[in-house]
Order: structure tokens, then sequence, then C-alpha cells
């Protein structure tokens, strides 16, 4: 390439960039199959958790959820079984609480370390004071699940996103067990039949702009 | 008064007291076939498809918006109709004493379908389940718009003078 070119060519790519830029106003955040990253954020005893802190892990249930959201108080009782249920199988529960606590109150901090008292919650719930993590998670609503799984090279595949099953109301009529029925397949190392689900949830409460 | 009177009477004015909150709202319960059936309806009309349910904070806050069509638009064809995302199981207890608290004069129905994972994908692929969220549709003319998350006053009134017939 003759060096006169050189201005033109990166005059194309900064317009290529600003194309792409512009093709992509907001971050969807991760589809299955993505790569998720790690987060470092503070749990309610005080202590900062990371997904590389659990060595043995072979992967996690990352599940956005909150204090105010009665869909996720409904889930509360579930979300404690199914860590209990899969962390013995690699598969512990990691909450995170994306709600903003000047929007949402209840949401504060205090509030979550009383919450996970009164619930005596087994794995850790955590703070996600800038919405940086739920953002690049792509997190909209409360619950939303996202299992991920630990590849041989450390990094964190995205298996499912979704719901955790078809009754949020009533514990005892549900019949479709989404997240089990994903968690069952990868454990057993099969591909996920049905890793997209979906359900009505509450907004996350973003700080305003 | 004679008992033969009183007999009369009482039934009378149970009838008329149970008669006369049919001025105030009813709530049309209805599943997701019927759902689609509105998402389809093949009219010149403006259809503002809200979703919401008593326990959400920024359903609640919004509204009053959606209420201020039904009445700046009611001999229009436009048509608010607020779509509850409450349990059934609630419908007595929660989500009709709401709506006569509120004097909603909206459309108000109840969808009642437990599993979201069946029918979101078929309404609106792009809808994460978030509530509230709100489609606007002319079925006629080929309109369509999709919002999930609380709308403010401007936009929702922006999106309907975008659209109205």
């Amino acid at each position: 390439m003759k060096k006169a070119n050189l201005p033109f060519v990166f005059f194309m790519c900064l317009l290529f960039v600003g194309a792409l830029l512009a093709a992509s106003p907001a971050n969807p955040g991760y589809q299955v199959g993505d790569t998720a990253r790690d987060f470092k954020l503070k749990n309610v005893d005080g202590k900062m958790v990371s997904m590389a802190d659990h060595k043995d892990a072979k992967g996690f249930i990352v599940t956005f959820t909150c204090n105010t959201c009665p869909y996720s108080v409904a889930y509360e009782d579930r979300i404690i079984a199914l860590h209990n249920k899969y962390a013995p199988k690699g598969y512990p529960v990691i909450a995170i609480n994306p709600n903003d606590a000047t929007a949402s109150p209840k949401d504060s901090y205090a509030d979550m370390q009383q919450r996970a008292r009164d619930k005596n919650f087994p794995f850790p719930y955590l703070h996600d004071e800038t919405q940086e993590i739920t953002r690049a998670y792509g997190a909209t609503r409360t619950p939303h699940l996202y299992i991920v799984q630990k590849q041989s090279d450390g990094k964190y595949k995205v298996a499912y996103i979704g719901t955790i099953d078809d009754n949020s109301r009533d514990a005892s009529k549900v019949e479709k067990k989404y997240a089990e029925a994903a968690l069952d397949e990868l454990v057993a190392g099969k591909s996920i039949s049905q890793p997209n689900t979906k359900a009505i949830g509450c907004t996350i409460k973003w700080k305003e702009a | 008064m004679t008992k033969l009177k009183l007999n009369f009477l009482l039934p009378t004015l149970a009838f008329v007291l149970a008669a006369s909150p049919a001025f105030a709202q009813e709530v049309k319960v209805i599943k997701y076939k019927e759902l689609e059936q509105i998402r389809n309806a093949p009219h010149d009309t403006l259809y503002v498809v809200n979703f919401w349910a008593t326990w959400c904070r920024p359903c609640i806050k919004e509204m009053p918006y959606f209420e201020a069509l039904t009445e700046q638009y009611k001999d229009q064809p436009v048509r608010v109709m607020l779509v509850s995302m409450d349990a059934v199981e609630d419908l007595d207890s929660r989500v009709k004493p709401f709506v006569q608290k509120r004097n909603l004069k909206s459309d108000v129905l109840l969808l009642d379908e437990v599993d979201a994972n069946s029918w979101i994908d078929k309404l609106e692929p792009k809808w994460s389940g978030a509530i509230p969220a709100t489609m606007v549709f002319n079925n006629k003319r080929k309109q369509y718009e999709f919002v999930e998350g609380e709308l403010s006053q401007e936009a929702l009134q922006g999106m309907i003078s975008k659209y109205k017939p």
C-alpha cells in the first residue's frame, strides 16, 4: 500500500467505527454462547465476591434479584432451593441486586443485609452499586437468571438466560422447571434444549441519568 | 312496613346496589388467544395496550397518562387497554379494588396466563418480560411501536399524536 493512502485508510476506519457505534446505541447484553465477564461486588457480609473466588465451581447461577419486586420475593425460597440442589453439583447461586437504592430505597445495602439475614440466604447477595455488571449482562428485570459454565480456559460461557419456572405465584403449581432442566442438562454434559426463557418481572430501577 | 314489602324491597335494593357499580369499571379476564385477537384487530383504530400490574410501581406512576388519553380521545378511534399481569387469583382481592379506587375509565383486562414464556415471544420477541411495557398499533395503517419500560407523559402523547387516525 502506498504511503499516501494512509490518511485515507485512517479516515475510512474512523467512518467504519462511527457507523458501528451508531448502529448499536444500547448494549443489548449477553446472548447464550457469549462469554460473561467476572465481577467484584460487595456482598452483604462486607466482603468482595468474584466468580474467580470459587475455584471448585463448574459454573454459576447468576441471579439478578432484589428486595422489592413481588416476583423476586415470590421466588426467594425457590432460589434458595436451587442453590441447595445445584451448589453440590458445582453450580452455586450468586445473587446480584441490580436496583439503584435512590430509585428504590428498600434495595439499599442495609436493607439487603436485613433481607439476607431474615431469609438466611445460603449464597452471596451482592450489590451492583454502579449497575455496570447489570448493564454488561443485559439484565432487564428481576428475577433474571444467567447460568454460566466455566470453560477449560477459565472463561465463563453463558449457557442459559431466563426464568426459574412457569409459575411465579404458586410454587406448588409449577409444571415446567426451566432453570432446573437447563442445569440438569448442563451437569449431564448435554446441550441445553431450551436455553432462553422469559417471564414477567419488575423493571430494573436504574440510576437517574 | 309489612313483611311482604320488605321481601320485595330488599332484593330490589340489593339489585340496584349490585347494578350501580356497572358504571364503574369491569375487569375482563382474557386468555392469550384473545390478546392476540386484539393485537390483530383489523380496524382503523389506534390501540394503545399497556401491560401493568397492581404491584408494579412504575406502572402505577404512568397509569394517569393512559387515563388522560382515554379522556382526551374519547370521541376518536383511539382505544386504551390496560392489560393486568396480576394473577387471576388476585382479581377480586387486588385488581378490582384497585380499578374501582382509581375509578379507571380505560378498558381494563387481566391476562390469565401462568407461563409467560409460552406467549411473550409470540406477541413481541423484543420484550424481555419486564413491565411496564406498551404497544401502540393500527393494523389498518400497518403502524406498530413497542416500548419496554416506563413512559413519560410527553413520550406517550408524542406516540399517540404521531399515529392517531
